[in-house]
């Protein structure tokens, strides 16, 4: 497996996925070698069957705040993807007998193609995003063509939703009977529900991610405005950082709102749990999101959704509420019937809960053996 | 010994609500006009209309013209279908008036709104609607009946008997397992706790073969033929064959295209062929047949979903909240002594609206889900609470 990052080493939640995939995946007797670029962390793994092998070391900062793209920024790439195919290539040579190679998003797809090509393995993409989900109208061409390539590689293609899947289709091309979807899974016993923490009379509604256009930050907000109109004893928190955070900052001022809006920043996982399980709504409205693993981890605290329809997480469960992300008004609705209606947040917060406890990585790891089995050699 | 073949059909519309938000005063000048969604439910009775009332009533007076009195079936249409007929398209009443005047139908009572009022604390709500109902139907066709269907066939021994007191001779319900045990629902039975009342169960079998089975390519049996179900009820024993299903069924559930006009059209003339069964409406099969055993129902049985019961309509706490509410407000309601408000007050209680909130899953999941007009029980819940909230407001200021 080709790889990113992976804990403690992080930046995303790909590192997590990668995380939870190869150590599933090693329970159920899958060795993984797992190349990644070398980092200054010291990474531990909880598995003999999982082998994790550092190369080449990709410039600090510019891994490290992954928006910033500078031109040093692809020429590390490239010597990071041909370093691991080479070292892929090496291992071969060595012995070492893959069945196939799996890599996650466009970072990693050279090195993929590379040992899919020299080596005839099999190749199994997981997108967990595409260019489209993370720049909009306005995608960056060069990122585009690697995706592009990669899926037409692929001898598999692993989407995270099904609208993914559709995305795939409809603007890669990609043969629909080539694609398997694989939803996310959380650990849900981290996100224990402490359902007494909650009698505030102030109530919270939150949001956390990336403050980016993709989000839907500024819809937040202004659902919000609308929100404070009737229910004024409420506390909206912005949990996350990103370029808009100025934006964000102003427009709540600008809203006549400010004293209403908490922005706390980037939350480290503790905390995080924290926060969910004190809030009474999480709203996770974004533009484009391929899964949308915080809008899980809300429901397997316990805390009711709201969604956006242009959302993987909105396939996962049926016991939700979700809205076009650029429905403000509808946005506020339900925003205040989940604040007023106790029997509704309830009803739909246990169910959530329930359904979250349902998806696991042992099922997410099935299903991925399940498409290897498809094409693996040997 | 002749075994009855009993059709009873289910004609009901509910009355959809309009989409009323938190934060806009609702619009609509009157108070009906401010939940209730007009023009939604012209358009829907208007299509059923075309799909299954009128084609599928002039297919059943032609059925009993042909064979002479010898196709006997029966009703039970709501109050709440029966305004909606008078409001948008009158041809549907008078094509049931010819059906009522051939003499071979019979109308069955129940709730006028189609409500669950037979489960609130104190009974005189249910007791008024029935009689409201019951008024009604004397009034458009001239015919009363013995038989009482409560909505959704809810039913329990405390039902059976508040019914009974008021005159009935049978009721409907379903013969399900939990109820019957090892026993067979082609025969009458008495109610626990009951004088005389005969219970007239459904054959849920041969029933749902008709109204779900009907276009089910998965099922062994696609497709139905008329001759093979009439075979099928000639091989059934027993006082009666309680055939109760959604007279939808025709035309709106399974379509047109599924050939399910077909089946009916000669269905008749295949059962006729067998010398030992016949139709009958139900108040006949009561008249006719002495009951064989009792069932006992303290908690009430309904025929919806797996359980049957009445987690279809009372599963979950937002169900059972909004109920509770309108519930709660009869006393308020009465005492303003508004007619309009007292009338909108009973439409809410149409089960429908608590229907849509059901938040079970798998196939019964699907059924509500077909039905429903919102995205998901939850949306339906806010609308629903949002007009009740509204609604109180109303009633408080009256």
């Amino acid at each position: 497996m080709v790889g990113w990052e992976y804990p403690p080493f992080q930046t995303g939640g790909l590192a997590v996925h990668c995380y939870e995939l190869t150590h599933a995946l090693a329970a159920k007797g899958v060795e993984i070698d797992f190349f990644m670029p070398k980092t200054d962390s010291e990474i531990e793994v909880e598995h003999d069957a999982i082998n994790i092998v550092p190369v080449t070391h990709v410039r600090h900062g510019a891994y490290v705040t992954r928006q910033a793209y500078g031109p040093d920024f692809f020429s590390d790439l490239h010597a990071f993807n041909n370093a691991a195919a080479d070292e892929i290539a090496k291992r071969c040579k060595a012995g070492a007998c893959y069945s196939l190679v799996h890599h996650h998003d466009w970072m990693t797809a050279f090195a993929a193609m590379k040992a899919k090509y020299a080596l005839d393995l099999p190749m199994i993409s997981t997108f967990h995003s595409t260019e489209y989900d993370r720049a909009g109208m306005f995608p960056n061409e060069y990122q585009l063509n690697i995706e592009r390539q990669a899926m037409a590689a692929d001898d598999r293609t692993i989407t995270v939703s099904n609208y993914m899947k559709r995305q795939l289709v409809e603007k890669f091309g990609v043969d629909e009977k080539k694609i398997r979807v694989i939803y996310n899974a959380v650990r849900a016993d981290d996100f224990r529900k402490h359902w007494e923490v909650k009698h505030g009379r102030e109530k919270m509604v939150l949001f956390l991610g990336r403050l980016a256009e993709q989000k839907a930050p500024a819809q937040f907000l202004y659902a919000a405005k609308r929100v404070l109109q009737i229910e004024p004893h409420t506390r909206f928190v912005i949990a996350g950082t990103g370029d808009m955070l100025g934006y964000l900052i102003n427009l709540s001022i600008s809203l006549g709102i400010g004293e209403h809006v908490t922005f706390i920043g980037y939350l480290p996982d503790d905390q995080k749990k924290l926060v969910y399980a004190k809030s009474d709504v999480y709203v996770m409205a974004s533009v484009s999101e391929p899964f949308g693993i915080t809008a899980l981890e809300a429901m397997a605290s316990g805390t009711p959704v709201i969604v956006s329809k242009t959302s993987g997480a909105a396939e996962v469960t049926p016991h939700k509420l979700s809205v076009d992300f650029w429905d403000v008004n509808a946005l506020a609705e339900k925003i205040v019937a989940l604040l007023r209606y106790r029997v509704l947040s309830d009803t739909l917060g246990k169910a959530e809960f329930a359904d979250a406890q349902t998806l696991t990585w042992d099922k997410i790891a099935d299903q991925t053996i399940q498409v290897y089995n498809e094409v693996a050699k040997g | 010994m002749m075994t009855a073949i009993c059709f009873y059909f289910q004609v009901h519309q509910p009355v959809r609500l309009r989409h009323v938000s938190l934060f806009d005063e609702p619009k609509g000048g009157s108070l009906y006009g401010r939940y209730f969604d007009d023009e939604l439910n012209r358009q829907v009775f208007n299509k059923v209309a075309d799909k299954c009332y009128l084609p599928t009533n002039a297919l059943m007076l032609k059925l009993i013209n042909q064979h002479q009195g010898k196709f006997r079936i029966s009703y039970s249409l709501t109050g709440t279908f029966l305004e909606q007929a008078k409001r948008y398209r009158p041809e549907v009443l008078d094509s049931f008036r010819a059906l009522a005047e051939t003499g071979c139908v019979e109308f069955l009572n129940e709730t006028y709104f189609h409500s669950l009022s037979s489960l609130f604390e104190e009974k005189a709500e249910f007791l008024e609607q029935v009689r409201m109902h019951t008024e009604e139907l004397h009034g458009l066709f001239g015919l009363t009946s013995d038989v009482f269907r409560n909505t959704e066939a809810l039913f329990s021994n405390d039902i059976a008997r508040l019914v009974e007191e008021i005159g009935y001779k049978g009721i409907v319900s379903e013969g399900y397992e939990t109820t019957l045990g090892w026993r067979s629902p082609n025969y009458l039975y008495s109610v626990r706790g009951c004088q005389k009342i005969k219970a007239l169960l459904r054959n849920y079998k041969l029933s749902d073969d008709v109204s779900y089975r009907f276009s089910a390519r998965w099922w062994p049996e696609w497709p139905l033929t008329s001759e093979k179900y009439a075979t099928w009820l000639a091989s059934s024993p027993g006082q009666c064959i309680n055939l109760f299903m959604d007279y939808e069924t025709f035309g709106e559930h399974q379509w047109k295209e599924t050939g399910i006009f077909e089946f009916m059209e000669h269905m008749p003339g295949e059962v006729l062929k067998h010398q030992h069964i016949e139709f009958m409406t139900p108040s006949e099969v009561i008249r006719e047949n002495p009951p064989v055993g009792e069932i006992d129902v303290p908690n009430p049985i309904s025929w919806a979903d797996m359980e049957r019961d009445t987690s279809a309509w009372l599963g979950n706490g937002m169900q059972r909240e909004c109920f509770r509410l309108l519930e709660g407000m009869e006393q308020q309601v009465k005492e303003a002594r508004d007619s309009e408000m007292l009338h909108v007050w009973r439409l809410l209680q149409n089960s429908d609206h608590l229907y849509y909130l059901c938040t079970k899953s798998w196939a019964d999941g699907d059924v509500h889900k077909y039905f429903s007009p919102f995205s998901s029980p939850y949306d339906g819940f806010i609308n629903y609470m949002n007009i009740l909230q509204d609604f109180k407001r109303q009633a408080e200021k009256a």
